[in-house]
């Protein structure tokens, strides 16, 4: 049983849409992906920041 | 010397207030008048409303803050502004009203030579009937994020339901917004990701049904008409993902809705398609809708002439093109830039006061004639960018003459970056963290999304709460005037 594909059964605004499956959940919590993320997102927020002053 | 009067001690007024006095220095003359003797960071309020953070984390004294600044504090609520002065002067002034236990509800007349009005929304409870309690305050029937002390008796309601739910008894939980025409969709979308999130961890989620209702005409607008984002090769709306983690948390939403009642356990709303419906609920949060704080503005001779300076919302009329007309003529050139009202030099509006021209998100109606559409919001870094041009303007303006260029901070001009909690975690939380530029949208210079897709994008994951309990710590550091804190950006 695929756990995360049990809620497009439940209406049919959810069996429209797209929801992540394991691994892509799992990655929203690996510290070590996390990690490089934060870094990137910082990145990409200082660069708006800087455009916007 | 000079004297700044700023209206509002919040993002925007505080931050056109400590700039303007680290600019003049002693020279001049800096006094802020709010009502709140403390200041909030509101993004965290959403934390006191589920438990995971207390008032006193979101909260601090202005008194010590100003005094160490120089900045003369008046614990106050402005009334009325007189630009032309009265009739034995001509000096402009404003009148306050003291909030001071000691004195409240004692008025005086405050002058000034400018005029900041920071005032920040009026939270119009009483739009909706039974949403408020008839006398501009929040009802009982629901409870709000909206301020902290709000936010602190939603937790006590919400651990009420969550202690129902864990003696077995199904609970029904409605957030969103309380009105056709609200904005802070936001704050509402993190408020019921956190309860969502909280309720897993209290192990009373499968005895939760937890529903979304709002204004969108499609999850994911946010008041910015959604934004567009790259994905795996793809340029994808806002709308995918937000109803993608709808549908991954188990949340059910109804959209293009205007709350017209509130009861207890139960609301009615009026939908896009002009059909009136009803929901029930054990727990509501339902964002009010914004108006101006209901500044009146006097002339000289005593008669009022607050249309001069107000639109009808309330909001200050300010460089805007307030006569765009239908959405088809919209430009980012009727958004505003310099923030000076247009009939007196000597007066601003910075942050949510200011009147925007018109909504970002498309125009909608039901058949009824009722509008429903998200109007647009002013985030915190927006409202400290103008704040910071507005006090930069003016300082221009004392130091160097009236008729200097003045400083510009257009939202068609500038990108704002955002994090959405999705639930608390130093280890399991997440959040959505986005950056949008420009705020509102340029179609003529972005034919298509009307933002530049290089700099316009959104990601939920762990890193996105880290970053969102660090710029926490941070804008309190920065609004404590802490050494450094000019070097922390708006």
């Amino acid at each position: 049983m695929k756990k995360e594909e049990l809620n497009f059964g439940k209406s049919d605004q959810f069996n429209l849409t797209m929801i992540p499956g394991k691994f892509a959940k799992g990655m929203r919590t690996c510290k070590i992906w996390q990690l490089f993320r934060f870094a990137v997102i910082n990145v990409k927020m200082l660069v708006v920041v800087a455009k916007s002053h | 010397m000079a004297r700044i009067v700023i209206m509002g001690g919040g993002v925007s007024g505080h931050t056109t207030a400590t700039f303007a006095k680290k600019w003049l220095g002693k020279d001049h003359e800096v006094v802020v008048v709010t009502p709140n003797s403390q200041w909030n960071w509101i993004p965290s309020n959403i934390w006191v409303g589920v438990g995971q953070m207390s008032k006193k984390d979101v909260v601090f004294p202005l008194a010590p803050v100003y005094k160490k600044a120089g900045i003369d504090f008046r614990q106050a609520l402005a009334v009325s502004i007189h630009p032309e002065g009265n009739a034995n002067s001509n000096s402009p002034y404003i009148v306050i009203e003291s909030t001071k236990e000691d004195n409240k509800g004692e008025r005086e007349e405050l002058t000034y030579d400018y005029l900041v009005n920071a005032t920040g929304p009026k939270l119009n409870f009483d739009a909706t009937p039974g949403l408020g309690n008839g006398e501009g305050q929040m009802g009982t029937n629901t409870v709000s994020v909206c301020t902290a002390d709000h936010a602190v008796h939603a937790n006590e309601e919400l651990q009420k339901i969550f202690d129902k739910a864990k003696t077995g008894a199904r609970q029904k939980i409605l957030v969103g917004t309380g009105h056709g025409m609200c904005t802070c969709q936001g704050a509402a979308f993190e408020y019921i990701f956190n309860i969502e999130h909280e309720a897993k961890k209290a192990g009373v989620r499968d005895n939760l049904d937890i529903k979304w209702i709002s204004n969108e005409s499609f999850l994911g607008d946010f008041g910015m008409g959604g934004l567009h984002m790259k994905v795996g090769g793809y340029a994808v709306s806002s709308k995918l993902f937000a109803e993608s983690l709808y549908a991954e948390r188990n949340v059910d939403w109804i959209i293009g809705a205007h709350t017209s009642k509130v009861e207890a356990g139960k609301i009615e709303y009026e939908l896009l398609d002009g059909t009136m419906h009803e929901e029930t609920f054990d727990f509501a949060m339902l964002i009010p809708p914004f108006a101006g704080v209901g500044l009146t503005a006097v002339a000289k001779d005593g008669s009022d002439m607050s249309s001069e300076l107000f639109l009808p919302n309330g909001f200050m009329k300010v460089d805007a093109k307030y006569d765009a007309g239908a959405y088809e003529n919209w430009k980012a050139s009727d958004w505003p830039v310099t923030y000076q009202n247009p009939s007196y030099d000597n007066i601003f509006a910075a942050g949510i006061a200011f009147a925007p021209p018109h909504l970002i998100s498309k125009p909608m109606s039901s058949p009824n004639g009722t509008p429903i559409n998200p109007t647009p919001p002013r985030t915190g870094m927006p409202a400290g960018i103008i704040g910071k041009a507005v006090a930069h303007s003016v300082c221009d303006m004392i130091t160097k003459g009236k008729d200097v260029e003045l400083h510009k901070a257009s939202m068609a001009e500038m990108g704002a970056a955002c994090v959405a909690s999705a639930g608390k975690g130093i280890l399991d939380g997440s959040a959505a963290a986005m950056t949008v530029y420009p705020v509102v949208p340029d179609f003529e210079k972005y034919p298509g999304t009307g933002r530049d897709t290089d700099h316009t994008f959104g990601e939920i994951g762990l890193a996105g709460h880290w970053i969102k309990h660090i710029l926490h710590h941070m804008f309190i550091y920065k609004a404590k005037l802490k050494p450094g804190w000019t070097l922390i950006p708006e």
